[in-house]
């Protein structure tokens, strides 16, 4: 019985797939605890959301789509045009300098929910300076690389 | 000692006095906290050295969990979630027209609490830093899993909280297992195509960054970024009325809270509403005179604002001690110290004994700061309350890109991991899972490996994870007693929601 039981514990690791070992356990504990939550939580919400009790998160809920969606396409483009732009000036900081300032008034301008010429006027100066000084305090005073 | 006084001049001062400034302003903006005040500032600490770096982010943290008072006070919207219960009795008060009066209560408040929970810190760290330095890797890999199964036994539902846990653990095995743990350099968990990105797994502080900053804009756009505070009228009643009289015979409570702080903070992933809820009602079961608490009673907001600034304190010793931070602005400060190339955990403080004092000199510092600050100009600082979230989180956005790209010193994945990540942290809120456990396994994940499987190598047997020392056994007794406290709570709050309901 003794040896049974610590042959049973007894475990050698191979070392050539050593790197897979961890993960294998955390997939089956993961996949474990997936079931029970699909059992003991998942399984009643769905039926209080059947009996109209609660609803669905995310595609249930009332959204602002306009700037949910909004705010992830300007973040994308901020990101990808940021390094583009960079590329045509390199080690300058310039691709972060222009494509912040654009981005900085864009989404100002969306979250608005009035616009009014003194509200527009503020978001423009803040987009040209925040940036700026970013840009100034940490590409030129403290020499930290920017796209 | 000499050399101490030597390396504090006068930016040390200046940034830990600076950094308060900037925490009150983002723990006073509702739906900023003192972990997005950390976050979005990191990149400043780049450039400078790691004394300077910390004690900007202390002063950030410092006061970032106190401004979160500011509109719990006058709004009765908590600035941060541990300000939760400074809403019951602060904002009552606000409407007799006693918003000043409250807010200088929980300015002493939160200042002795601050104070307490650093003396806590500065006598408790070291020793348990030197007790826990013995540890072999089958203790530490334990002292993680304890540090999982607390965290996760706090979630609102203990499955979710452990599967949160796991979740983030493998998170952070993407990548390679690395050489330089005694592993073998295979990259797992990956598609191929994505190996020049990935080889490294990905960065801990673009995650964190993400997590916490992209992942809150993405929030709030969704429910339209209310224009909601502006125009809104700022209550402050007319000064004065405020003593130091008014602590007569509370400081009990102040104590109590303060040490409740300090311990929930010491707890792994526990957030700070549950340091000031647990005070609250400590001080509501135990004074003699709790009756007027939750219609503007000045202990209520004692009790609350000691523990939550307590919470500072606390939050660092399992950091500095173990390496295994104790809430969420801690575990991004374990980021600025990778950053600067140094390893927190038993050795720390034994090893870099100038950095911990000068720690300490910071912490200490920030909440004296802090206190002149709020407790002066806080007609002043209130009003960014004000400042319209169009400009603000524009704003918050550009700085979570520096603070991304330049960690690495220039590479644009890192700023896409931020994109990723904060996709990611909004759908983990959606669908109600929890952030806290996930960045801890996060954290923690790659250690967990290491340790579990050197163990194995070295024993050959999985029993040996309770027959390694005496210590083993006792930290498995303190998981099952976690797990245990977890189960009774969930059974006891069933059973009462029964009884509500049946009523």
């Amino acid at each position: 019985m003794e040896s049974g039981l610590s042959s049973l514990l007894s475990v050698s690791i191979d070392f050539e797939t050593s790197h897979l070992f961890f993960p294998h356990i955390i997939h089956w504990l993961m996949g474990g605890l997936f079931a029970l939550i699909l059992v003991f939580n998942v399984a009643p919400f769905l039926v209080a959301v059947r009996r109209g009790e609660r609803t669905l998160p995310i595609l249930g809920e009332s959204m602002d789509k306009f700037r949910f969606f909004g705010t992830l396409a300007l973040i994308v483009a901020y990101f990808y045009l940021m390094s583009v732009v960079g590329n045509f000036f390199p080690y300058t900081g310039y691709g972060f300098l222009f494509v912040s300032m654009a981005f900085l008034f864009l989404m100002s301008l969306m979250y608005m929910h009035t616009r009014t010429k003194r509200k527009v006027i503020t978001a423009a100066i803040n987009a040209l300076v925040a940036p700026s000084l970013a840009w100034f305090i940490l590409a030129k005073l403290f020499q930290i690389t920017l796209p | 000692m000499l050399d101490i006084l030597s390396l504090l001049d006068i930016t040390f001062f200046l940034l830990a006095a600076l950094g308060a400034l900037v925490g009150i302003i983002f723990g006073a903006i509702p739906g900023m906290t003192a972990t997005m005040a950390v976050a979005v500032c990191l990149p400043l600490t780049y450039a400078l050295g790691l004394n300077h770096g910390l004690a900007l982010l202390l002063g950030l943290y410092v006061g970032g969990i106190s401004g979160g008072m500011v509109p719990a006070v006058l709004l009765n919207i908590p600035g941060t979630p541990s300000s939760i219960t400074t809403t019951f009795d602060g904002f009552p008060m606000a409407q007799k027209g006693e918003g000043e009066r409250a807010l200088r209560v929980c300015v002493v408040a939160s200042l002795i609490g601050g104070l307490i929970s650093a003396i806590v810190l500065f006598l408790f760290a070291p020793v348990l830093a030197e007790f826990s330095i013995k540890f072999s890797y089958v203790e530490k890999f334990l002292i993680i899993l304890l540090a999982l199964t607390v965290i996760a036994s706090m979630s609102r539902n203990m499955l979710v909280g452990i599967f949160s846990g796991v979740l983030g653990i493998w998170l952070s095995l993407i990548g390679t297992y690395s050489i330089s743990d005694g592993g073998n350099g295979h990259t797992r968990l990956m598609f191929d195509f994505l190996e020049p990105y990935l080889f490294e797994g990905f960065s801990l502080l673009p995650v964190l960054i993400g997590i916490f900053g992209i992942a809150t804009i993405l929030l709030e756009a969704e429910e339209g970024v209310k224009s909601g505070l502006a125009g809104k009228n700022i209550e402050f009643g007319k000064g004065g009325g405020f003593s130091f009289g008014i602590f007569k015979g509370r400081l009990t409570n102040l104590v109590r809270s303060s040490f409740i702080g300090t311990f929930v903070g010491m707890l792994p992933g526990v957030g700070g509403s549950a340091a000031s809820v647990l005070a609250y009602t400590q001080e509501k079961n135990l004074s003699r005179d709790s009756s007027e608490m939750g219609k503007g009673a000045p202990q209520g907001l004692m009790a609350s604002e000691s523990a939550n600034n307590a919470l500072t304190g606390g939050a660092l010793i399992p950091l500095l001690s173990l390496g295994i931070p104790g809430d969420s602005t801690t575990a991004i400060l374990i980021g600025a110290f990778t950053l600067q190339g140094i390893q927190v955990g038993p050795l720390f403080i034994p090893e870099n004994a100038d950095t911990w004092y000068l720690m300490m000199i910071a912490l200490v510092f920030a909440n004296v700061v802090m206190f002149f600050l709020m407790f002066y100009a806080i007609k002043h600082i209130a009003k960014v309350v004000l400042v319209p979230k169009y400009i603000l989180y524009p704003i918050i956005v550009m700085m979570c890109v520096v603070g991304a790209y330049a960690i690495n010193y220039g590479i644009m994945f890192d700023v896409w991991t931020l994109l990723i990540f904060g996709v990611l942290g909004y759908l983990i809120q959606k669908v109600g899972l929890e952030v806290a456990p996930l960045i801890i396994g996060f954290i923690l994940g790659g250690q967990a490996e290491v340790y579990f499987v050197k163990s194995l190598e070295s024993f050959g047997t999985y029993s040996i994870f309770f027959t390694k020392s005496p210590i083993a056994v006792v930290l498995w007794g303190l998981i099952a007693a976690s797990v245990a406290f977890s189960v009774t709570m969930s059974l006891k709050s069933r059973a009462k929601r029964r009884l509500e309901a049946s009523s």
